[in-house]
């Protein structure tokens, strides 16, 4: 069973610059753990020290108890999808990953594999050079794929996807995670970090929030957000009457913006009384426990845009 | 270590820039060895001062020159690891093998093996220039004879019969010479790739890697050898000078100060493991973001 264990990581860029700050988390194999937080949080630096690529300043994070430079054979054990990772434009897709099979001793039949997995059979040939970005994310995870590792790391990968490759990557990564569950297997570990919120919700299974290169918080996403606060809003005429009438079942109102706000109410409370007292209704929303505003709640709304809705996540592009 | 090898001879070869590399050397081998062949001597066989055309001293100078490829294989060795960060490859490199020390030693390993072929390819274009330049000898004796008023078929047996004569005696010289110069030449050129990779390690930005490798091996060395030969027989260009039977009698004629062939090679190899281990421990240390 893979296991990746985090425990006072730390890491100052150039003196004062606290990155990540006495990092402690898990994560585990079975699902999709999802890595959060705005920008600046840390999060591609943590994932950075998990991948031996930056040296912390101090703490540690250790693959199955090893640091990943100490692993024999990382890339069968660590497959990463980076943003900052490069081609060779010259080099042709299936020539960049018989490198890494080269390396790690991989035969070259998994090269053609992993290119017919994510799509690329037929652009193996061609320059990287050309790829437009969704390519060259395929063509990253194909590399990472390579060694069937137990361990996937991928850092932003919905980054250039058209939405139907979000949706593949999706599934993908969910039954990648899953693979050997039930057949004495444990699974593998699958850690996102995404900035796309509302994606990350129909991806991951545990959630490691960061925020300011602290731990905001861990665990799974289901315990988190049912402690989210809901709330209930209808647009009405009668705002008046409804508050009144919402106080008179115990439940709490209130105007804004126009709408009245009926926090911690469920609809199915609130439509009766509405009906019960003929008021008219114009439009009712309720807001169930979703990741965004667990987010927010977690990291303060730090980072986020004045002015800009909750909804526009492209300002917490990392 | 073999994989690592492997996969770095295999980054050598998938890309053009490798052979854009080598076809330079190629051409500028025979830019340089037609126009030092008919700059000294003449096709007249020789002005004031200048070896003969054909002669053993002759064949020396030309190949002689060939010896400035090893400064390309300076710039292969800068390539081979500059590369790797100017286009972010090294991610994946070091995610594949993250112990960086490794990745250096084989990268040392074909940066010499990529700097000795640049030198074969160059002293094989300078065996094909040898036999041209003979060649073009014996033409231009036929057409001498012609214009001297002799007769078609007369000049033509006697062209025959002197060349016979100059053909076996320039064929050894270009031989002799040739197999005297090329082990030099060969193993300079791999020794100066060496040396470009450890500068490439130590610098990481491939601009800055090649500027400072040319510009201290072309002006720095060639400035503190003029004014201290004793400092200057030390320094990687002038150490690989040494390694050259014919750098130390044509260029010089005897009177450059330069170490023995085996202490010039020590030298160069040096100088490249020091960067490379500087580098390493420093440069490449340090945080891929």
């Amino acid at each position: 069973m893979p296991t990746i264990q985090a425990r006072g990581l730390t890491k100052r860029f150039g003196g004062d610059v606290l990155a990540v700050d006495h990092l402690d988390f898990d994560a585990l194999p079975g699902g999709v753990t999802g890595f959060l937080g705005p920008n600046g949080a840390g999060k591609t630096t943590t994932l950075r020290m998990l991948l031996g690529l930056v040296r912390p300043t101090s703490g540690s994070v250790l693959i199955d108890g090893h640091a990943y430079r100490h692993l024999p054979q990382p890339t069968m054990k660590v497959g990463a999808v980076l943003e900052a990772s490069g081609f060779h434009p010259a080099r042709t897709a299936r020539n960049h990953l018989k490198l890494i099979a080269t390396v790690a001793g991989i035969p070259f039949g998994r090269v053609d594999e992993c290119l017919d997995l994510v799509g690329l059979s037929d652009a193996g040939d061609r320059k990287v050079g050309g790829f437009s970005m969704g390519m060259r994310q395929r063509l990253e995870l194909a590399r990472a794929l390579l060694g069937r590792p137990e361990i996937l790391v991928l850092d932003e990968p919905a980054n250039g996807l058209d939405p139907q490759g979000i949706a593949w990557l999706r599934d993908f990564l969910k039954w990648y995670a899953a693979e050997g569950v039930g057949n004495g297997g444990e699974g593998r570990i699958v850690i996102v970090s995404s900035h796309l919120l509302s994606e990350a919700q129909l991806t991951v299974d545990d959630v490691v929030v960061l925020a300011g290169g602290r731990l905001a918080a861990q665990g799974k996403l289901q315990d988190l957000l049912s402690g989210t606060k809901r709330a209930v809003r209808v647009r009405t005429p009668d705002a008046d009457r409804l508050v009144a009438a919402l106080h008179a079942a115990h439940l709490p109102a209130s105007v804004r913006d126009g709408y009245v706000v009926s926090e911690g109410a469920t609809p199915e409370a609130v439509g009766p009384i509405m009906v019960e007292n003929r008021i008219e209704v114009h439009e009712m929303v309720s807001s169930t426990e979703s990741l965004e505003s667990l987010f927010f709640e977690l990291t303060g709304g730090e980072g986020m845009h004045p002015g800009h809705g909750a909804g526009l996540m492209g300002d917490f592009r990392q | 270590m073999r994989r690592l090898l492997a996969a770095e001879v295999r980054k050598l070869w998938t890309v053009w820039s490798t052979y854009v590399l080598f076809g330079i050397v190629v051409v500028l081998d025979l830019l340089f060895g037609f126009g030092l062949a008919l700059a000294r001597g003449g096709r007249h066989g020789g002005s004031a001062g200048l070896a003969p055309h054909g002669s053993s001293q002759w064949f020396a100078n030309v190949f002689g020159v060939l010896d400035n490829s090893r400064l390309l294989a300076l710039v292969l060795g800068v390539l081979i690891i500059t590369g790797e960060y100017r286009h972010k490859t090294v991610t994946p490199t070091f995610l594949a093998e993250p112990r960086r020390g490794r990745v250096v030693t084989a990268k040392l390993g074909v940066a010499f093996g990529g700097g000795v072929a640049l030198g074969i390819v160059t002293m094989v274009t300078g065996l094909v220039l040898g036999f041209v330049l003979v060649g073009l000898k014996v033409h231009s004796c036929l057409t001498s004879l012609t214009r001297g008023g002799v007769q078609q078929g007369m000049s033509q047996a006697l062209c025959h019969a002197q060349h016979g004569i100059y053909f076996v005696a320039t064929t050894h010289n270009l031989w002799h010479d040739w197999s005297r110069i090329a082990p030099g030449v060969i193993l300079g050129t791999g020794l100066f790739a060496i040396y470009g990779l450890g500068l490439g390690a130590l610098l990481k930005n491939q601009v800055v890697g090649i500027v400072v490798g040319l510009g201290f091996t072309l002006v720095v060395e060639t400035i503190v050898t003029a004014i201290w030969p004793t400092i200057g027989e030390y320094l990687p260009g002038q150490a690989a000078t040494a390694l050259e039977d014919a750098g130390r009698t044509a260029f010089n004629g005897g009177t450059a100060q330069l170490l023995p062939w085996w202490g010039g090679a020590v030298m160069v190899l040096v100088y490249g493991v020091a960067l490379a281990l500087v580098g390493t421990l420093t440069t490449l240390r340090s945080d891929i973001t």
